[in-house]
């Protein structure tokens, strides 16, 4: 297991303070592109905010982001900058939200995907954890509302969930600027590549359908040796997704993953 | 090679698809719920089972109970509507003093310093300034009281429970229960109310939303049905009374327009919007406490000032035509004379007269500066003495005076009801017009939200002219 | 204004409503005639004949002309006239009274079946129509599909293998899934089976079915047998059905040992205070709504109770996965749950 699991004050000794800049809007030049997707109502916009200093409305309503925002900051001399992606339950669907944030997972190249989860409904949330983490192995989990967890004694071992998922899990209450300093830490050793993720993949799939998706993932693999995530691939064929079928029939599917 | 490659791909995935059936997306999502379980029972503990904090249970029973549940929602309606509207008189009134009565005379004085000549001094200072002060004096203070309110609720998480409380409603008209919030934000600003329809997730009834939002009545039109009110309806009956009288008067035309929400909404879903996807789920999100500076601070710069930025850069087009057509003239009568003359047949044919639709043409941009523009109007074709000049908008501080110049100007207790009720049912203004395209990105919905209410308007007050007239 | 009266106004207004309604009105409106008047009938009445005479001849029933010319609604010298045409083109042979199909005939039947099944399907999955309008619209859809026009549906539906009736689609080269059934009305008491197929013809008897609420996927058991009516238990509810209707339902007989479930039960009786495992979502779910719902955690497993009832009856709001989620009577009537 090549995670390093975090605890909370392991990281903060660690953060550099001093290195942190919040630069709001201005996104003009960066260094790593971050994505932060997340369900609807889990805080992921006051995560935003914290990160970037900006003052997104940030509405106790699902589905409030329906655009994506940007915005940016500056850590350690590194310019990143944030996508604030539609807040969805899934990836699976036809609705535009959803294909939104699939296809910026997929084709816009995030250095790093923040995934924001509620951490009192963490199991719900999980959904679209395990579906992102199909897609991309550089991910960060921001398991955002403790204080929520805390007043209903929900207790989340970080250890073990950083093991299961593979990627490291950074606990937070982005409201009160807790656990921020510890996700920009994060986000920037996934970014620069001293934590190395092992994302796991999804697992209880009847064998008809794991043969399926094993069958093509091979055809694809032939043609695109390099691709990372020939499963999803295979996922979303066997979907019948449009986008992806249009993609690689014009051949522009290259471009994307190069 | 390649593409040949990729056929294959294409085509063993269609294979295999046909193989693996129907089952394949129902397969998937059991199965990734089944890692997720397997993943938290290690990692998750709860000694509380899945149940909720007990205060928001609580909370919950008592705001869907069905003693409380309505009467509830109706007394935090009517609060935010009554501090709105009364909370706004008084810095609407400051604003109007200091646009209207102080810095308009002072620009007019340094217009006439500088020498400018008097048609661009008149286009642009009594024109395309005094639209434009309009708009912010009458729209700014009610939405900067009405969206932070809202936006408190929104974010404690009680309005999720109102869309709760009333789906029933509005599933019997073919419409979302998240249609009673985007209406109740369309009380506001529709425009706004509009924007707010993102948060219905099924296509058909947000497309529902999105056209019959424009039967709520906005801010821009409660004033004008106060006025109105006040002058002819409460006339009918004893001074006493008369405030009554008026108030319900008002209520009577807003809650006619929720009837018409209702009726045209269960109409689209039988007929044209019946082929649109239509899906349900509503999610009640755990209540939390709001912060209030920081929701007041975002509210007013996320809602209040992007849309009164919009009206502003439609109002201003709108006081030049205002001023152009009443100044330019053609023969020996100005182009709005003109207009007026030629419509008056028509616009009697609808209980109106002439100077109203020309008032509501000029006036697409806003509905602030409709009372305006007739009073103006009227001044300039009946040659009463008043108001500040040809292409000059204007308003009395008195009800009454204003009430003899519309009486001068031929209208009677018939041409207020059937401008009440036109006040409620003409086209959106051209803010939430342009608002409706971004939204559904689509010309027809726009073009049908437009026209559907003017022609239900023209309809309604035709019916009520020729009934009255048989009656009265 | 010398001409003017309210009264003549007002009768000059309803004159134009009635017009306009006799225009729109649906189904017999005047525009909706001339529409239909504006298709080319010929090809319909051949393609409707090739219909007929593939579904019979599956069935094992040749028609002759008269069988014909009776199911028809149009003239029957147009439909023997369009039968002689057919015969020159090659899509039917005729010996004697009999019409038969040729190979030629036989290929073309299928498209139209393959076309009419994709657009049944079509409108399932992408659209909001009702289900009792979707047989219809095929109908005069079949017509207006090209070949290249229908296989690009089928690609955009993903080759799908069924109709939303449980009919299945003929591939491109005219393969379809085998559909093993029988119908209700030959069932044995105490038989269990899994609903795969409900007719959509004839209409009114494909109407009650629905009003009945029986959906495609549900496991019955089948309880009492007689001439007069058979019933039989499903999903926590009792279904009383003439033969007739029994007859348009199919069923796959399910081995005795997988254990009929008697208590799987629907969501929407699920009271207060009551625990449940849900068993799985109706097939009549389909497309968009179907995706939701299994997003939003209503899978195989998922433990739900009910958290608020609603002060009007419906939505309630149903606790699962630890967040509260409102449903409608009609949504919780398709998730099946265990108590």
């Amino acid at each position: 297991m090549e995670v390093k699991p975090k605890s909370a004050c392991d990281s903060c000794a660690h953060f550099n303070a001093a290195g942190l800049k919040k630069l709001g809007v201005d996104t003009s030049s960066f260094d790593h592109v971050i994505a932060l997707a997340g369900n609807p109502n889990t805080g992921k916009s006051t995560v935003f905010n914290a990160l970037t200093g900006l003052r997104q409305h940030t509405g106790n309503w699902p589905g409030k982001t329906v655009t994506r925002a940007e915005g940016g900051f500056e850590y350690n001399n590194e310019k990143y900058k944030l996508v604030d992606l539609p807040g969805t339950y899934s990836l699976l669907s036809t609705s535009e939200d959803e294909e939104v944030a699939r296809n910026f997972i997929l084709f816009g190249k995030p250095t790093v995907t923040v995934i924001v989860v509620d951490a009192s409904r963490l199991e719900r949330n999980l959904n679209l954890v395990l579906q992102i983490l199909e897609i991309t192995d550089r991910a960060v989990l921001c398991l955002n509302l403790m204080d929520e967890a805390k007043r209903n004694d929900i207790e989340i071992n970080t250890r073990t969930l950083a093991r299961d998922l593979g990627i490291p899990v950074v606990p937070a209450s982005a409201r009160y600027n807790e656990g921020i300093p510890e996700l920009i830490q994060t986000i920037s050793e996934v970014a620069n590549g001293t934590i190395v993720c092992k994302p796991h993949r999804i697992k209880n799939i009847p064998k008809n359908i794991e043969k399926a998706v094993e069958d093509l993932s091979v055809e694809i693999l032939k043609e695109y040796p390099d691709m990372p995530n020939s499963r999803w691939i295979a996922f979303r064929l066997l979907e019948g997704d449009q986008h992806i079928i249009n993609l690689l029939q014009t051949g522009e599917f290259e471009e994307y993953i190069s | 090679m390649k593409q040949k490659n990729i056929d294959n791909i294409i085509a063993l995935s269609n294979d295999l698809r046909w193989q693996i059936g129907d089952e394949f997306h129902d397969n998937l999502a059991e199965g990734i719920y089944a890692d997720a379980a397997e993943i938290v029972k290690v990692s998750v503990h709860k000694p509380n089972g899945d149940n909720r904090l007990r205060l928001d249970a609580k909370i919950d029973k008592i705001i869907t109970s069905k003693t409380w549940g309505f009467p509830l929602m109706f007394l935090i309606l009517a609060v935010v509507l009554w501090l709105t509207i009364v909370g706004a008189n008084y810095p609407s009134s400051m604003l109007a003093e200091l646009l209207l009565n102080t810095i308009h005379p002072a620009l007019k004085g340094y217009a006439s310093a500088l020498g400018l000549p008097w048609w661009l001094d008149g286009f642009l200072i009594d024109g395309v300034y005094m639209a434009v002060a309009w708009v912010i004096a009458v729209m700014l203070p009610p939405m900067a009281i009405f969206f932070p309110l809202f936006t408190l609720l929104e974010d404690f998480g009680y309005l999720p429970r109102v869309a709760f409380n009333l789906d029933h409603l509005f599933k019997l008209s073919g419409a979302h229960g998240k249609q009673a919030l985007t209406m109740s934000m369309g009380f506001g600003c529709n425009a706004a109310g509009v924007v707010a329809t993102r948060i219905i997730d099924s296509p058909r009834e947000r497309l529902i939303a999105i056209i019959t939002n424009n039967f709520s009545l906005c801010n821009g039109r409660w004033p004008t049905q106060i006025l109105i009110a006040t002058i002819f309806i409460g006339a009918t009956v004893p001074a006493s009374f008369a405030g009554i009288a008026s108030l319900g008067a008002v209520i009577g035309v807003a809650v006619l327009g929720i009837c018409f929400m209702f009726l045209t909404s269960w109409a689209l879903s039988k007929t044209v919007l019946k082929g649109e996807v239509s899906t349900f789920n509503l999610e009640l999100p755990p209540y939390r406490p709001p912060r209030f500076w920081k929701t007041i601070y975002t509210s007013i710069i996320d809602r209040t000032l992007i849309v009164l930025w919009r009206a502003i850069v439609f109002a201003a087009p709108a006081g030049a035509v205002i001023w152009l057509i009443s100044n330019i003239h053609v023969g020996d009568l100005s182009i709005a004379a003109w207009m007026i003359d030629s419509f008056d047949g028509f616009a009697f044919l609808f209980g109106l007269n002439g100077v109203i639709l020309v008032a509501y043409i000029v006036a697409i941009p806003a509905n602030e500066i409709v009372i305006p523009t007739i009073l103006m109007l009227t001044v300039l074709v009946t040659g009463i003495s008043g108001g500040a000049g040809a292409g000059v908008m204007f308003e009395l501080d008195s009800a009454n005076a204003t009430g003899e110049i519309l009486r001068a100007g031929g209208w009677t207790l018939l041409t207020a009801v059937n401008l009440m009720l036109f006040s409620l049912l003409h086209n959106p203004c051209s803010t939430t017009i342009y608002t409706i395209y971004k939204e559904t990105k689509s010309v027809k919905w726009t073009v049908v939200a437009s026209i559907l209410p003017v022609i239900l308007g023209f309809v309604v007050t035709f019916l009520v002219a020729q009934v009255w007239r048989l009656f009265a | 204004m010398n001409t003017y009266d309210p009264l003549l106004a007002l009768l000059v207004f309803l004159g134009i409503c009635l017009l306009g309604f006799l225009f729109f009105r649906p189904n017999n409106g005047w525009f909706w005639l001339i529409n239909k008047g504006s298709q080319s009938t010929d090809k319909i009445i051949v393609e409707d004949i090739l219909k007929r005479l593939y579904h019979n001849e599956n069935a094992g029933k040749y028609l002759n002309i008269n069988d014909i010319v009776r199911t028809l609604k149009q003239s029957d010298k147009m439909v023997i006239d369009s039968i002689d045409n057919m015969a020159t083109l090659g899509l039917v042979r005729i010996s004697g009274d009999v019409v038969k199909l040729t190979k030629s005939g036989s290929d073309y039947a299928l498209r139209i079946i393959r076309a009419h099944r994709l657009w049944e399907r079509y409108l399932a999955d992408k659209t909001g129509f009702n289900k009792t309008e979707w047989h219809q619209r095929a109908e005069r859809k079949e017509h207006e599909l090209s070949m290249d026009e229908t296989n690009l549906l089928a690609h955009k539906l993903g080759n799908p293998q069924f109709d939303p009736h449980g009919d299945p689609i003929p591939t491109i080269t005219g393969k379809m899934a085998e559909l093993k059934g029988v119908p209700v009305s030959e069932l044995k008491t105490h038989t269990i089976g899994r609903i795969i197929h409900i007719k959509d013809k004839p209409d009114i008897i494909y109407k009650q079915i629905m009003a009945e609420n029986i959906h495609i996927g549900s496991i019955i058991r089948v309880v009492e047998k007689s001439p007069e009516r058979i019933v039989f238990h499903s999903e926590g509810e009792a279904f009383k059905l003439a033969p007739i209707m029994a007859g348009n339902i199919t069923v796959s007989i399910l081995e005795k040992n997988i254990s009929y479930e008697e208590d799987i039960l629907r969501l929407n009786i699920l009271k207060e205070n009551e625990k449940a495992k849900i068993i799985g979502i109706s097939k009549e779910i389909r497309g968009e709504s179907r995706r939701r719902l299994l997003d939003l955690g209503f899978v195989k497993g998922a433990n739900v109770s009910i958290d608020l009832l609603n002060p009007l009856g419906e939505p309630k709001a149903y606790l699962i996965k630890g967040t509260s989620i409102a449903l409608r009577n009609d949504q919780a009537s398709k998730i099946l749950i265990k108590k």
